[in-house]
């Protein structure tokens, strides 16, 4: 190998958005001498079919990322009821009682459109 | 799985049953993870010959892009060229992480390549003469690959089973795009329907030996075991090439296609498939890179890579201070 090939390569991590409103998604990683590089080739190895409206590239080398043993400490302990929507589900029936609909997650939503009465 | 707090205070027999019990419960290992050395060894082994082979098996195919028979044909043949050189560079990222520790690049990857010390898959080593040689990759040793990818789609090695999920999502398109090749030319005229057959003698034995050997007695080594006790793959090459039959025999024969084999028939009572033995001698040779084609390949990548030496010196910075 001559001297210039020589750390030729480093490593870039590839994220891209499906379309402009999805969440940016990590596709891989490839090889790539500078950033304008890898961002032609991530759309060359990782985008040659699917919708895509935007991709990053980013050096792995600026990426902390956890160690196995972080990792563990990711572990849910599974009494987070209180943080989430089925630690509320009983409001259904009281609602009812109330002749009232919950405010659930599909009703909410529904109210980026018109509000109906 | 009970917290550990102090990993690094493991005994090695101690993360290696740790790593035994994740792999077991179905967790997936990183790269940066402790693993056995030998998992590390079979890991690369396994994935730096699929990466070479993706890429080496892009050659065959590509003599076939200036003489398509159409444009469609010349397009689809295109873009399954480029889809094998970019599984190619997806395999090579997983292998290279795995060899960092080792101190290995691809620029070793590739000079492991041209020494003969890092073998291409067998099935690369063979002649693609004909139009029907295309179509027939395309169909049945691409459905060869896609028995044996599928196989480890759910491999204990993340990194392996992401790029895998990745690659035969495309596959499912080679399949198609064979299978269009091939059904026209099934019914096309009598010269159309030789040439396919011809084609198919030709691939037969090699279709058989894209498995491997049923066990290790036959050529010396088989790493099928140790890939099996680490969960990177649940089948043996045996039940893979059984699959194999059971998806495509039916179809071959539905086409009108002549099996090269007349002794080849499903036995009810043992549940398999009886066939007749590819010679395994011949295996060892080409797998020795003494195939057909093995040499002519082999110097086209050597040249190829040495031709564009220039781009990645005049890319790399160090060449910048003009």
């Amino acid at each position: 190998m001559s001297d210039g090939a020589k750390g030729f390569y480093q490593v870039f991590e590839v994220f891209s958005r499906k379309n402009d409103t999805a969440p940016l998604q990590h596709q891989f990683s490839l090889l790539a001498p500078n950033h304008e590089i890898a961002l032609v080739m991530a759309q060359e190895n990782f985008m040659r079919r699917e919708p895509v409206s935007d991709i990053w590239v980013v050096k792995r080398s600026d990426i902390r990322m956890m160690t196995e043993e972080e990792k563990t400490s990711l572990q849910r302990l599974d009494n987070k009821d209180y943080r989430t929507t089925k630690g509320y589900g009983y409001l259904k029936k009281k609602w009812r009682q109330y002749e009232q609909q919950m405010l659930d997650e599909k009703e909410i939503f529904s109210w980026k459109g018109e509000i109906r009465r | 799985m009970p917290v550990v707090t102090s990993f690094r205070r493991l005994s090695e027999e101690e993360k290696y049953e740790r790593f035994m019990q994740r792999i077991e419960a179905g967790e997936k290992i990183e790269a940066d993870d402790w693993m056995p050395e030998d998992y590390r060894m079979t890991l690369i082994k396994l994935i730096a010959m699929h990466a070479i082979s993706e890429i080496m098996g892009a050659l065959p195919e590509k003599e076939w892009v200036p003489k398509a028979p159409s444009l469609r044909r010349k397009l689809g043949i295109m873009a399954k060229v480029q889809d094998e050189m970019g599984h190619g560079q997806l395999l090579l990222r997983v292998a290279e992480d795995l060899m960092a520790p080792l101190g290995k690049t691809r620029e070793e990857i590739m000079q492991d390549l041209f020494k003969g010390d890092l073998k291409f898959h067998n099935v690369f080593h063979m002649p693609a003469p004909t139009w029907a040689d295309a179509g027939l990759i395309g169909w049945l040793v691409d459905g060869a690959a896609i028995i044996t990818q599928t196989n480890m789609l759910d491999a204990s090695y993340g990194p392996y089973a992401r790029a895998l999920k990745r690659i035969c999502a495309e596959e499912v398109f080679h399949a198609q795009h064979g299978e269009s090749i091939i059904l026209a030319l099934a019914e096309g005229t009598k010269e159309q329907k030789e040439m396919l057959q011809d084609a198919l003698n030709r691939w037969w034995e090699a279709l058989l030996m894209f498995f491997g050997p049923a066990s290790s007695e036959t050529t010396g080594a088989s790493k099928q075991d140790i890939t099996i006790k680490y969960r990177i793959r649940t089948k043996t090459n045996e039940q893979l090439r059984q699959d194999f039959f059971t998806k495509y025999v039916p179809r071959i024969l539905a086409l009108g296609l002549k099996l090269p084999d007349e002794t080849m028939h499903f036995d009810e009572k043992q549940g398999k498939w009886i066939y007749k033995q590819p010679d395994w001698n011949k295996f060892k040779e080409i797998i020795r890179n003494n195939g057909p084609k093995s040499k002519e390949r082999l110097r086209l990548r050597e040249l190829s890579y040495y031709h564009n030496a220039w781009v990645r010196e005049a890319l790399s910075g160090q060449s910048a201070a003009v």
